[in-house]
């Protein structure tokens, strides 16, 4: 194809715009799915309906609206991040959501205010109990996703068996023993994140903003973020060229770990309770999804961490269209899944080889 | 069956890869493509695959217009494309990657794998080739799996064979194999398109040849009329160094040594040493383990006896980051599978290596990481886009030297480079060895492991030759030749 200069100048703007459109388009990764949430965002807003009387309490409804979508998404929304960095090794983690209850009821059991709480047992409340249950609880997150990245590098299980034999493991163990238990989370706990700042109950977006800094830096800038490019990609010259292949993958796995328990004390922090039978189930395909949709290759390499933010709030947009236009629940799951097809589709066409 | 590529033309983004090429070639001729690393050969034979499109020009055959957007519709006119980088399913057995694409089927629809094994099996027998097609490919050295790809163009029936740089990663052997086979081919008529920088090669098999400059056709011949010189001349544009490079030096202190190094089958009672200065040669045919030996002693594979010491002190390497913060570096050979990772830039896969020694806490310094590499793009003659540029934009060549350069980067005490000049032309050939000289007259003990005689010979203190997994024996000033490292590589003796 040929690009002849143009002389009239309205004509080369009108063009520029267009190739500068076609470039973006095919060149960065992210350009059509930030594109796919502006629409789904303009969308929204049209449904929501615009009101030039007041815009003022427009304004004010918009927000809340918006808050409540980011709220609810925070916890899954961390750890979709996680979940972004295993696939980028190539690898998967299925056992999210059982992680997740078995840190939530660790921290429940640690706060309990009745006769089990085990601080309350050495004599500690307040907010040192509060300060020694996060570290706890985010170290027990960790631990276990340790457990699982250990069983993938040392005892070469592939990924989806471990994981899938630790989601088993993990949820039946947790309810096991809670069973027949009623904890109670003191109230000043839940202060983490219903905390309000002036009329908004915003702390889970702010550490879901946080955290997806962090991990942005991390995957941009750091050793750790770009050998997991390398692991993913050719874990063969990874390794010779002197990447400790294993490690990345324990690293990354203990890291999935932790965010799921910090997910796990928002949650808990949120409600004051969690249903250990169900509380997190599916969660692992929602995260594989808006990682997906955000354009993080299943076969590894190929991730992005803003990528897979946009990827939930488009998601999270559809979800909430979804309830406004009032389509059944049941038929709710079926948009993600064509939401994600479409995405891959996308992202195959622009794929440049 | 006569074929022409008429004033073909091609950019990548702003760069002119092919500036108005036009080639012709008929059945029963060899024609040998030339060219510097990154001058379109390899760009100029994807046009002809279907694997990219040109800007302007057109194809023919047997003077009909053709026009290939899919490397399938290629494939049906009767072309075979034996890509310079390797193309096989790793998780298939050998007998059903040669079908790949045109799979034989029983009458009922279902794949006819008996079949398809039978005509595999007749296929290496008359190549000579020692494989069970049973295999996974997976499992194959790459050696192997480039015989496996020769194979396979050879048995598609194809009028036109297009082989970009075929043997790579082959020894004299089996290269004699494949000539022989091209020979035949071309008694029956086949017309192939030869890619190689070994220019020996050339004239051994080639009729006619061609060579690119900057996108432009510069030279056209017989090879019969012109002596390797006159081709390293056309291709870079200037008299290529031929003159010996031996030298006398000092040697240092011992830096690496090994005692009864074994693993299973594949080395077995390994013994040798590498002074500070010196550097080895280490050559074989295929099988004889060099590569897995040096790969074990990098850390990167297990060792099930013997002792490595590095300075007189035994050490025991588990893993290729230890391998590295002890000062050894490895070159692997097969830079596809071994050393590119696809989705990383050039300049990431220029500094992996590095990216620990140039990071605070973590945190990479983009900065110093950038000029390590600025200088390095300088040395090694790079030719390349932008730093950001996908790292399999660059040609293949082009690649090798990026691999070189994180290595070099690394600042190793002891550099081992296994078939460092894979597909690199013949300037930057010897730009490398200028290289490897320098960093050992800065006493760095090099290690380099090479199947082609000459180019151990050339750069070489001495050399050990390898036989299914053993040290056969040394050759070193007065001894090394091409006929002694030959006779000891076949398991016979020094005379
Ligand atoms: N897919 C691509 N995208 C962008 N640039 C490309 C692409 N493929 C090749 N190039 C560029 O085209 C030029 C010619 O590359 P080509 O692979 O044809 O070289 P070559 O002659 O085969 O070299 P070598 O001997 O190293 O294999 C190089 O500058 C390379 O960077
Ligand atoms: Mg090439």
């Amino acid at each position: 194809m040929e690009m002849k200069p143009v002389n009239n100048t309205s004509l080369k703007n009108n063009k520029n715009f267009f190739a500068w459109f076609k470039y973006k388009w095919s060149n960065e990764p992210l350009f059509s799915t930030a594109i796919a949430l502006i629409i789904m965002v303009i969308l929204q807003t049209l449904v929501l309906g615009f009101d030039y009387d007041s815009v003022g309490s427009w304004f004010q409804s918009w927000t809340n609206n918006w808050i409540n979508i980011l709220r609810n998404n925070a916890g899954i929304g961390i750890v979709a991040l996680g979940m972004t960095f295993v696939i980028m090794t190539g690898g998967i983690d299925l056992a999210v959501g059982s992680t997740l209850v078995a840190t939530g009821a660790f921290a429940m059991l640690l706060l309990d205010t009745g006769t089990r709480g085990l601080l309350g047992m050495v004599g500690m409340s307040g907010l040192p109990a509060f300060v020694v249950t996060v570290i706890l609880v985010l170290l027990f997150g960790y631990l276990l996703g340790s457990l699982i990245g250990v069983s993938i590098t040392k005892g070469k299980v592939p990924p989806f068996i471990a994981t899938l034999a630790a989601m088993m493991i993990f949820r039946s163990v947790t309810q096991h023993f809670t069973q027949g238990y009623n904890t109670t989370v003191p109230a000043e706990f839940l202060q983490i994140a219903s905390f309000r700042m002036g009329d908004y109950m915003i702390m889970p977006i702010i550490y879901w903003a946080i955290i997806a800094y962090i991990l942005y830096y991390v995957s941009k800038r750091t050793t750790f973020g770009r050998q997991i490019i390398a692991v993913g990609s050719n874990e063969r010259a990874a390794k010779l060229s002197g990447v400790n292949v294993e490690k990345v993958k324990v690293r990354v796995y203990a890291l999935m770990g932790l965010l799921v328990s910090i997910a796990a004390i928002i949650q808990v922090s949120r409600i004051g309770s969690m249903d250990f039978s169900n509380a997190g189930r599916g969660m692992e395909m929602d995260a594989i999804a808006a990682a997906v949709v955000g354009g993080t290759s299943m076969s590894g390499g190929r991730g992005f961490i803003l990528g897979t933010v946009y990827g939930m709030l488009i998601i999270a947009v559809m979800n909430n269209l979804l309830n406004l236009f009032g389509v059944p629940p049941f038929l709710r799951e079926a948009f993600k899944g064509l939401i994600v097809i479409a995405a891959v589709l996308l992202q195959k066409k622009e794929k440049t080889s | 069956m006569i074929i022409e590529m008429n004033s073909i033309r091609k950019s990548f983004g702003s760069n002119d890869v092919l500036k108005d090429v036009s080639l012709s070639l008929e059945g029963g001729e060899i024609c040998a493509l030339l060219g510097e690393n990154g001058a379109g050969k390899s760009t100029l034979m994807n046009i002809l695959g279907g694997v990219h499109q040109m800007d302007q020009g057109s194809i023919t055959i047997d003077g009909k217009s053709q026009q290939f957007s899919t490397p399938a519709q290629s494939q049906e006119a009767g072309i075979a494309f034996i890509h310079q980088e390797l193309n096989l399913i790793n998780d298939l057995p050998i007998y059903e990657n040669m079908f790949l694409g045109r799979e034989i089927k029983t009458k009922r629809g279902s794949l006819d794998l008996e079949r398809m094994f039978q005509e595999t099996k007749e296929m290496f027998e008359k190549m000579n080739v020692d494989l069970d097609p049973k295999t996974m490919v997976r499992d194959l050295d790459s050696s192997y799996k480039q015989i496996v790809e020769i194979c396979r163009a050879m048995m598609t029936n194809a009028s036109i064979i297009i082989m970009d740089e075929p043997t790579t990663s082959l020894t004299d052997r089996e290269i004699e194999r494949v000539f022989t086979m091209m020979k035949t081919m071309k008694d029956h008529n086949v017309g192939i398109i030869f890619i190689s920088h070994k220019l020996n090669e050339v004239l051994q098999v080639c009729d006619r040849y061609l060579v690119l400059r900057d996108g432009n056709l510069v030279a056209e011949g017989n090879v019969s009329e012109v002596t390797t010189n006159d081709l390293a001349h056309f291709m870079v544009g200037y008299n290529v160094r031929t003159e010996s490079l031996l030298r006398e030096k000092e040697l240092g202190e011992e830096v690496l040594s090994v005692e009864a190094l074994t693993y299973n089958h594949t080395f077995k009672d390994i013994n040798f040493s590498v002074k500070a200065g010196e550097v080895v040669g280490v050559t074989g045919l295929l099988g004889d383990g060099r590569s897995e030996l040096f790969q074990s002693i990098f850390g990167a594979d297990d060792i099930s006896s013997g002792k490595i010491y590095l300075n007189e002190k035994e050490v025991k390497i588990t893993s290729t980051t230890q391998a590295i913060n002890e000062g050894i570096a490895y070159l692997p050979r097969n830079r596809k599978e071994n050393a590119i990772i696809g989705d990383m830039d050039i300049m990431e896969n220029a500094s992996i290596v590095t990216w620990p020694k140039f990071s605070k806490r973590g945190v990479i310094d983009q900065k110093k990481q950038q000029d390590t590499f600025e200088k390095q793009r300088k040395t090694l003659r790079l030719k390349m886009g932008k730093l950001t540029d996908s790292i399999t934009s660059l040609s293949g060549g082009n690649q090798q030297k990026v691999v070189l350069a994180k290595w070099l980067a690394s600042n190793p005490k002891l550099l081992i480079l296994d078939n460092p000049t894979q597909g690199v032309d013949v300037g930057a050939k010897e730009d490398i060895y200028d290289i490897i000289l320098k960093l050992a007259d800065e006493n760095i003990a090099i290690v380099v492991l090479s199947s082609e005689a000459h180019e151990i010979i050339r750069v070489c203190d001495r050399a050990l030759v390898m036989y299914h997994g053993v040290i056969q024996g040394e050759v070193k000033k007065e001894t090394m030749n091409e006929h002694n490292i030959m006779s000891l590589a076949t398991g016979g003796q020094l005379t």
